[in-house]
């Protein structure tokens, strides 16, 4: 997962959007750098439930660092996840019980994108992360 | 075309609004209206001049609440062409007026009876038969309609003579298309079924005559009709009005009440319990009012030419799918392959286009149909041509612009 791009320069571009269609692009063009699931990977245990779109997440907790992939079948959520993946990659189980994750996506400007039933989803996600 | 959206719209302030800089364009309306000046004003001279429970008939203004409000019941008895006044029953929406037809029914089922509905339904007009089955033990069945609504020969065999409720809406709400109901409710009334029709999504755009359709029940929201939420209408025949136990019980339906026991009171009251929604039913009457003042079949040929309109263009692109008929409705509900509705919706918001994406409310529909979800745009008499057009150019653009190499 080497591929996803630094948290910080996806923190800087989401902010430097000035209205909802740029904010739409950018997540639009994030959504390019996941890498997808297989049809396999995508079983309803790895769902997360209360999001509009389907999103699955898989937490793999073996090594000290773990890794956590991620899909959904919207584009949006898919941009939205890149950001949430690049934030928590690499830590470890404790590190990221510590972030909080909530503050640190509101503060990425999203806007209508997080609000509502999406951010329910996306709420739903960190509690996930976390666990 | 005769008919000029443009002035209408100087009704209906909140459409003249940005949304994120752009000028708002409302294609929800089959999912609800605006509302029009006059039924703002409606409820706002109710709370400023004559707000009172009414059918206490104690003073001043409640004589007057009480007076309008009833008003408001003569004037939609003859919005949808019902014989009396006492045959509308004031409900919450479409919702609540199947549930207390479901509810008030339920004395008469036994195990081994049928329930049909079609599988155009508004979960609405789905899950509380299935739950009435689940209850009784009747049995739920479901005419297979096709997405182009005609009426096939071999539909007569799903009526029979255990066919005691038969539940149908004259328009779907997620593909537009309307249901063969006059075929549908012969074959019912030969067998003796309680007859329903939801009527949520034909009220804004048809005129209704409930006697010529002959239905036992007729079901309706306001708030898609121009009028506001939270009133609906059932309207009932005698006798399937008087066969209803009531759904809820409480004050004002009462006549006479001790400890023992209790008398129920007339129709309309018997079925509504508590105080009524009075803003509610003074505004759907404003709305009523509103639309009769119209010229009804001008409106509808607009409507119309606005879906045929996005139909032609959008048929054209090759990467759309389109799921409602090309003429005789008012929304067009489409889906492109590969790009998933949700995200078509998103980038329309950015542009102030205000759709539907999803599955209506109508997952077996969607199932049979083969896809997730649709996007609906749905037109009311106040949206304009230039509003159509840019549906269908920002559509396109989401298209271009969700589209992977
Ligand atoms: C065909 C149909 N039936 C029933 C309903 C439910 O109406 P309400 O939510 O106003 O009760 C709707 C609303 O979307 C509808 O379109």
């Amino acid at each position: 997962m080497t591929d996803l791009p630094l948290y910080n320069s996806i923190k800087q571009q989401l902010r430097a959007c000035r209205s909802k269609e740029e904010t739409f692009k950018a997540l639009v063009a994030l959504s390019k750098r996941l890498t997808r699931l297989t049809a396999e990977e995508k079983t309803e245990e790895n769902r997360v439930k209360g999001c509009e779109s389907a999103v699955w997440l898989i937490i793999d907790n073996k090594d000290d660092t773990s890794s956590i992939k991620a899909d959904s079948d919207t584009k949006l959520m898919r941009g939205v996840l890149v950001a949430i993946l690049s934030l928590v990659q690499g830590k470890t189980k404790t590190e990221r019980q510590k972030m909080d994750l909530k503050a640190e996506l509101e503060s990425l400007n999203l806007g209508s994108y997080l609000t509502q039933s999406r951010a329910n989803g996306i709420l739903a996600i960190i509690e996930k992360i976390k666990k | 075309m005769a008919f000029d959206p443009h002035s209408l719209r100087q009704d209906f302030p909140i459409l003249s609004q940005q949304a994120y800089d752009h000028p708002l364009v409302y294609l929800d309306n089959a999912a609800t209206t605006q509302k029009p000046l006059s039924v703002l004003d409606a409820i706002q001279d109710y709370y400023r001049s004559f707000n009172a429970n009414v059918h206490r008939g104690a003073h001043y203004l409640s004589d007057k609440a009480t007076t309008r409000f009833e008003q408001a019941r003569d004037t939609v008895a003859d919005f949808i062409n019902a014989p009396e006044q006492s045959h509308i029953i004031w409900s919450k929406g479409t919702t609540e007026a199947i549930n207390m037809v479901a509810y008030g029914l339920e004395h008469l089922l036994e195990k081994g009876d049928e329930i049909l509905i079609t599988s155009l339904e508004h979960h609405a007009n789905l899950v509380p038969w299935q739950q009435l089955a689940f209850r009784t033990g009747a049995r739920l069945r479901v005419l297979p309609l096709t997405s182009e609504g005609e009426w096939e020969d071999e539909y007569a065999s799903y009526f029979t003579d255990r066919t005691r409720i038969f539940a149908a809406t004259q328009v779907s709400n997620a593909i537009g298309v309307h249901t063969p109901l006059q075929a549908m409710l012969t074959q019912a009334k030969q067998h003796n079924a309680f007859t329903l029709v939801d009527g949520a999504q034909a009220v804004a755009h048809y005129p209704i005559d409930v006697q010529a359709l002959d239905c036992d029940f007729y079901v309706f929201s306001g708030h898609k009709m121009y009028g506001p939420t939270g009133i609906g209408v059932l309207y009932g025949k005698a006798h399937a009005l008087e066969v209803l136990i009531p759904y809820q019980t409480g004050g004002e339906m009462v006549q006479h009440v001790t400890y023992q026991s209790t008398q129920f009171n007339t129709l309309p009251y018997r079925l509504e319990a508590g105080t009524p929604h009075i803003e509610g039913a003074i505004g759907l009457a404003a709305a009523c009012k509103f639309l009769t003042q119209q010229d009804r079949h001008a409106l509808l040929a607009w409507e119309q030419s606005l879906a045929h309109h996005v139909y032609t263009r959008l048929h054209k692109e090759s990467q759309v799918a389109i799921y409602s008929p090309e003429t005789h409705t008012t929304l067009v509900s489409l889906s492109v392959p590969n790009i998933h509705t949700l995200d078509l919706n998103a980038y329309l918001d950015s542009q102030g286009i205000a759709v539907r994406a999803g599955s209506h409310c109508a997952h077996p529909l969607m199932a049979q149909l083969g896809v997730a979800g649709t996007l609906r745009a749905s037109f009311a008499c106040y949206n304009t041509l230039e509003e159509a057009d840019r549906f269908c150019d920002v559509l396109l653009e989401a298209i271009d612009l969700l589209t992977d190499e």
